[in-house]
């Protein structure tokens, strides 16, 4: 929120979302090959996720590291919900949805007893039976997953090829976006922010702020869930080996490179995290560590985010230069 | 109005309170005073339940507040002022009087018409509504608790230590909104106070803290002669 406020008090920053999710509409006229519209299609629903994964972290401040196993469980119901109920995709959202809300119901719980590093040790936790279960139930496929999910379709028109599904996440995508701009500037957004940044107060403003992490929680894991299903039906084939705690992690990275608690840094956090690893792939076998040390730049250097430290470093040489005092003064809170 | 009844309170075996009784009429200003570590404030979250106290009762108006959750004792109509000016940093000024309003659910014009009503009870507040409250003075700050304490309506409010480091100027202008509040605005106030010259000079009672027990109490005009205190608290 405090972003938001500075967004529009300096006009020249407010370019860049519509910039960004315009660029995000025509990127597929450019990307021709299947390969990496496969990958914008993952970086878009990274993108739900990570919007969503801001109320808890960004906004709220808990470390929660259980959101692969959410986003999987929104795959795995909407796939089995196809698969062994004969369900149109589009119906299967309904038990996605009541999952998610089930799932965030029950992990907002034990984030009132836990806090700190023992939440995420506990996320972790969870994320991991989640993970054992998949592989190895008979039902949900075990270690080999579920092949043939149907695509989802309209009509007689399938969203079968990788352009079609683009512009179906696409869609998603600014549905979401609208949804957690709503949300973030609502009551709620603010007691979000409130539980971060003073609990006591917050309390004796007569907020239950146990009511407001379980909605936090709740609201993650409906936006994780349906950028799941959205997953398995574009994909057409999920496997457990997916939903590590190695997601979790790149989760979280989206959000701390965007900048905790920025809205719009969620969205290039996700493209970030989802293409670095496959541009760097031509270097051979040393990739991984080059991209892990390209995160400990971005972390180390842009502490509040890539666009947010950029913007205050440009201006602090503009200022120099024209000898204007003018500090960033949202920046340096 | 308010009716504590021998409560206890402890962290963990460390007793805070002992057996501590005192009530509230409506329409009055009570303090508290005392000297640090006397449990001023934990009386306050005592009542608050933000701290949980062993024993005792506590009624208001008629209902056992005892082991009721914080934020209901907020609908019910008591509020808690915190000490060091406990406002929310990262929010603009009108959201944070927003938050203060959360627990009555209150329509989007009714909270304007709130909000408009503790501009004009605090008219510097109304010029920096954009900034974020983090940045405000130290005074605008406390003016700013107390503003959000206000936007629920309460019949009862607590202020714990509202002239914690505030310039004497400063100080005089909260007491005087205080008591503006109370006379004006018919709230029954509870004022916990180390300045126990500024506190007996505009409460009707007071009551005298001492190790998690109250050790004195009565009208403050008769408190401010007695010998007692004026050699303890007011350095007389």
């Amino acid at each position: 929120m405090k972003e938001n406020k500075a967004n529009k008090k300096q006009t020249k920053i407010s370019w860049f979302p519509i910039a960004m999710l315009g660029v995000i509409g025509i990127l597929p006229v450019f990307m021709t090959s299947n390969y990496y519209q496969t990958v914008c299609c993952q970086a878009m629903l990274y993108a739900i996720v990570a919007l969503g994964l801001n109320f808890i972290v960004g906004l709220s401040g808990l470390m929660t590291l259980g959101t692969a196993a959410i986003y999987g469980m929104g795959a795995y119901t909407s796939a089995l919900a196809c698969t062994k109920f004969g369900l149109n995709p589009w119906l299967a959202l309904v038990p996605v949805l009541i999952m998610g809300w089930l799932i965030g119901q029950g992990l907002g719980y034990p984030s009132l007893r836990v806090q700190g590093v023992y939440l995420s040790l506990a996320t972790i936790g969870f994320n991991e039976i989640v993970r054992t279960l998949l592989t190895n139930l008979e039902w949900t496929g075990s270690g080999t997953g579920i092949r043939n999910i149907e695509p989802y379709r309209i009509g007689s028109f399938a969203f079968d090829t990788q352009v079609k599904s683009y512009y179906l996440i696409y869609i998603v995508l600014l549905i979401f976006i609208v949804i957690a701009w709503k949300i973030v500037h609502s009551r709620w957004g603010r007691a979000f922010i409130a539980v971060k940044d003073n609990p006591e107060a917050l309390q004796v403003c007569g907020i239950d702020i146990a009511h407001v992490k379980i909605t936090a929680f709740t609201l993650s894991s409906v936006f994780a869930v349906v950028a799941g299903a959205m997953y398995a039906h574009f994909n057409r084939y999920i496997t457990p080996a997916t939903y590590t705690t190695d997601l979790s992690i790149s989760f979280v990275v989206m959000l701390i490179i965007g900048g905790l608690g920025n809205f719009w840094g969620c969205i290039y956090g996700a493209y970030i995290v989802a293409f670095l690893p496959q541009l760097l792939r031509p270097i051979g076998l040393s990739y991984k560590l080059i991209y892990a040390l390209i995160m400990m730049c971005l972390v180390v250097f842009f502490p509040n985010g890539l666009l947010r430290d950029t913007k205050k470093y440009l201006m602090r040489r503009k200022a120099m230069k024209g000898g204007v005092a003018d500090e960033n003064r949202a920046g340096s809170n | 109005m308010l009716y504590v009844n021998q409560i206890s309170t402890y962290y963990g075996n460390a007793c805070a309170l002992s057996g501590v009784s005192f009530e509230i009429k409506q329409g009055e200003i009570v303090s508290i005073i005392g000297a640090n570590g006397a449990g001023k404030s934990t009386l306050m979250k005592s009542i608050m339940q933000v701290v949980k106290p062993r024993t005792g009762t506590i009624r208001y108006k008629e209902k056992d507040i005892m082991h009721m959750s914080t934020h209901r004792i907020v609908g019910e109509g008591i509020v808690y002022v915190p000490e060091g000016r406990d406002i929310f940093a990262p929010m603009s000024v009108q959201d944070n009087l927003v938050m203060g309003a959360y627990s009555r659910r209150f329509s989007k014009n009714e909270l304007e018409e709130l909000c408009e009503e503790m501009y004009q009870l605090f008219p510097r507040l109304k010029e920096r509504r954009r900034q974020l409250a983090g940045t405000l003075s130290g005074g605008e700050q406390q003016m700013l608790a107390i503003a959000r304490g206000l936007m629920s309506r309460p019949e009862i409010i607590m202020f714990d230590e509202p002239s914690l480091g505030l310039a004497p100027i400063v100080v005089d202008e909260v007491f005087e909104r205080i008591q503006y509040i109370n006379k004006q605005l018919k709230i029954s106030v509870v004022l916990v106070e180390q300045n126990a010259f500024m506190a007996l000079s505009v409460s009707d009672r007071c009551y005298v803290m001492e190790n998690g027990k109250i050790t004195n109490s009565g009208k403050s005009q008769d408190l401010i002669q007695d010998d007692s205190i004026k050699a303890a608290y007011l350095g007389m």
